[in-house]
């Protein structure tokens, strides 16, 4: 058997869910047995209605105590399910939170952890997967031994079609004093922008050579003429010309956008592994020597103060057109 | 109090990667204190100096970690404890080893990095919390002290939140979280004294990882590199750009 930790908003499944399912089926193939899933957390009873068209069955835990997010808790209501379904495969989201339980799952369950992962399969009584490492540099394979937590990275995997009606098991987990020792005291939402960041086809990002918080505007313009999201180096957020929510790189956003716009962006490694996966990448920047020109497909030589305002005009003409 | 920074060895993210037959090499590679590892080492030096107590870091890796143990003695830290074991060992059965280091340093508060520059992983700091049945919280970028509690808070997949966390616990780096001192020069000099102590990591049990890489290629994209010389008149090079999108790359 295998589980699928299923993600959702309380309303809807999320993205991540139904990759996960794919994932799970097709890790059930080579092992055998059923896929079940796990819908956790504030709305989860209507989610799981949901959710069991996907799976053979769906366990549901929520409740008072599930009200608020922690990983403790995560991980237990996850190797409970895991337990309960006798799964010796547990298949989550790569979110930030999703990597932070799992963590907590696979030392619960003594499982390998495949973490973040591009794809998974399993023969024998191995499960394989695929992953970057090295700040996303490096493509490799890696071999886990049974049982094991595999985390999905966003946006890899086909989403799952609907394989008719399993079944909806509320699933009773008490807290232990661990689950107890970590209280939510308030919430602080993001503050991004229009489009969001990781799923903008689009995406235009400004670095410090940008030079000030008011020549954002033209970013902001040139975005908005693409229907794109405008990003931020970690230099822009530190000097506070943007919201964290806009960095993209190692501590920030990884975007995967079809075009990359990185407008006085240096390149550095760590802004590199959020975008390096871009399909077209295209720099502006003074700096001929700019390590960013190394990773890119179409570049200007040139200072962006001219070379921009020049780009949102020639587009205002190509829509025009 | 007694304050721990879990910390790793990682190559420097300026110098470039060499894959021979299949695997990283790393000779010849610039080798750090991992960036995200030096916010830890600065937090235990910080609470420290605002509390009193002793500040320890700790590492699960090969020999040569001690390069990286040094520069976070020579940042402030009083001692190390450096378990050995050459090669990738998988972040549960690290966790296993470091939690018995940890549950006879017995401290209070143990940061580690938010994600391993070299391995790309964020599981390390969770996994042994949860090996020593502690709670843990991840992407921290506030900490203070709060009679025998902490109040962190740390970034979740969209926003943020702030936590009350019973101690002890384990929290994980994120930028923002402080500016990491540099090493001084007098620093560098006390840290060459002071006490690392070495255990190898099969006398705590482990035997063999339960992930094993199979093989590894740099990941590389083939660029285009088609560079326009936009010094001289900026528009022109403004409207071939944008043409080029448009018709040859199709994305606009
Ligand atoms: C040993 C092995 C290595 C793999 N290596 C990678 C990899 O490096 N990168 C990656 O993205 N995916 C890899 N995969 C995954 C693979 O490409 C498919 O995603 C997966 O096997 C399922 O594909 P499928 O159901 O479409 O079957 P098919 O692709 O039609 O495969 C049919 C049979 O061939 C086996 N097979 C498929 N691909 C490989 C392969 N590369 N080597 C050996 N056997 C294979 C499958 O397990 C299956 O038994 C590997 C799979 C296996 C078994
Ligand atoms: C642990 C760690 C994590 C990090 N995480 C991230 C991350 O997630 N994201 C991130 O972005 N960074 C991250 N960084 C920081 C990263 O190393 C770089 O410092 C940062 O990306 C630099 O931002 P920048 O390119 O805007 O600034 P700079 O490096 O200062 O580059 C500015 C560029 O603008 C060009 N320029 C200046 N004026 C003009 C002009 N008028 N016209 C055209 N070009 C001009 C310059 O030639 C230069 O190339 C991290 C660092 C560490 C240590």
């Amino acid at each position: 058997m295998i589980l699928v930790v299923m993600d959702h908003d309380g309303n809807e499944l999320r993205k991540g869910a139904l990759e996960g399912v794919s994932r799970a089926r097709k890790l059930a193939e080579a092992l055998g047995g059923e896929v079940a899933g796990l819908v956790v957390g504030p709305g989860a009873e209507g989610v799981a209605e949901k959710a069991k068209d996907y799976v053979s069955k769906v366990y549901v835990v929520s409740g008072p105590d599930w009200e608020a997010y922690t990983a403790e808790k995560w991980a237990k209501a996850a190797h409970a399910a895991a337990e309960a379904a006798g799964a010796r495969v547990v298949v989550a989201p790569a979110s930030r939170t999703g990597r932070s339980w799992t963590a907590r799952l696979a030392v619960k369950m003594d499982a390998a952890l495949l973490e973040d992962t591009l794809d998974s399969w399993a023969e024998g009584d191995k499960v394989y997967a695929t992953k970057y490492s090295f700040l996303n540099r490096v493509l490799e394979k890696q071999a886990g031994t049974l049982p094991a937590v595999i985390s999905v990275k966003p946006n890899t995997t086909p989403l799952a079609e609907p394989a008719g009606a399993g079944t909806v098991e509320p699933l009773a987990v008490e807290l232990g004093e661990l689950e107890k020792k970590v209280e939510v005291l308030e919430k602080i939402a993001e503050t991004g922008g229009k489009v969001a960041l990781t799923e903008a086809e689009v995406v235009v990002t400004g670095g410090r050579g940008m030079g000030s918080a008011e020549a954002f505007q033209m970013i902001e313009q040139f975005a908005d003429l693409l229907g794109g999201a405008v990003g931020a180096t970690r230099a822009v957020i530190d000097a506070g010309w943007r919201p964290y929510a806009e960095q993209v790189g190692q501590t920030g956003k990884t975007v995967q956008p079809n075009v990359y716009f990185a407008l006085a962006v240096s390149g550095a490694v760590q802004h590199q592994a959020g975008m390096n996966k871009s399909k077209v990448v295209v720099a502006v920047n003074k700096d001929p020597d700019a390590p960013i020109f190394k990773e890119t497909d179409y570049g200007v030589v040139g200072d962006v103060h001219q070379v921009l305002p020049a780009m949102i005009e020639e587009v205002k003409k190509l829509k025009g057109a | 109090m007694k304050y721990v920074a879990i910390i790793r060895q990682v190559p420097d993210g300026e110098s470039k990667i060499k894959v021979d037959g299949g695997r990283v090499n790393l000779e010849g590679a610039t080798l750090i204190l991992d960036q995200m590892d030096e916010y830890a080492v600065e937090q235990i030096i910080r609470l420290k100096e605002a509390h009193g107590g002793e500040a320890v870091v700790v590492a699960f890796g090969p020999e040569r970690t001690e390069e990286a143990m040094r520069t976070a003695l020579a940042m402030g830290a009083d001692r190390g404890v450096l378990i050995t074991a050459e090669g990738y060992v998988d972040p549960v059965t690290q966790a296993g080893a470091l939690a018995k280091v940890l549950t006879e340093e017995a401290p209070d508060v143990v940061f580690t990095g938010g994600q391993q520059a070299d391995w790309d992983s964020q599981a390390l700091g969770a996994a042994v919390a949860e090996a020593l049945g502690w709670p843990s919280v991840t992407w921290t970028t506030a900490f203070e002290l709060e009679d025998g509690h902490a109040k962190a808070t740390h970034d979740l997949d969209e926003g943020a939140e702030v936590v009350r966390v019973a101690l002890p616990a384990i929290f994980t780096t994120q930028q923002g979280l402080n500016e990491p001192r540099y090493p001084t020069l007098p620093g560098i000099m006390k840290a060459k004294k002071k006490e690392i102590k070495k255990i190898d990591a099969a006398e705590l049990g482990v035997s063999g990882s339960k992930v094993e890489i199979l093989e590894q290629q740099i990941m590389e994209l083939e660029r285009k590199q088609k560079i326009i010389d936009g010094t001289k008149e900026p528009a022109a090079a403004a409207a071939e750009l944008i043409k080029l999108l448009h018709e040859e790359a199709k994305v606009l």
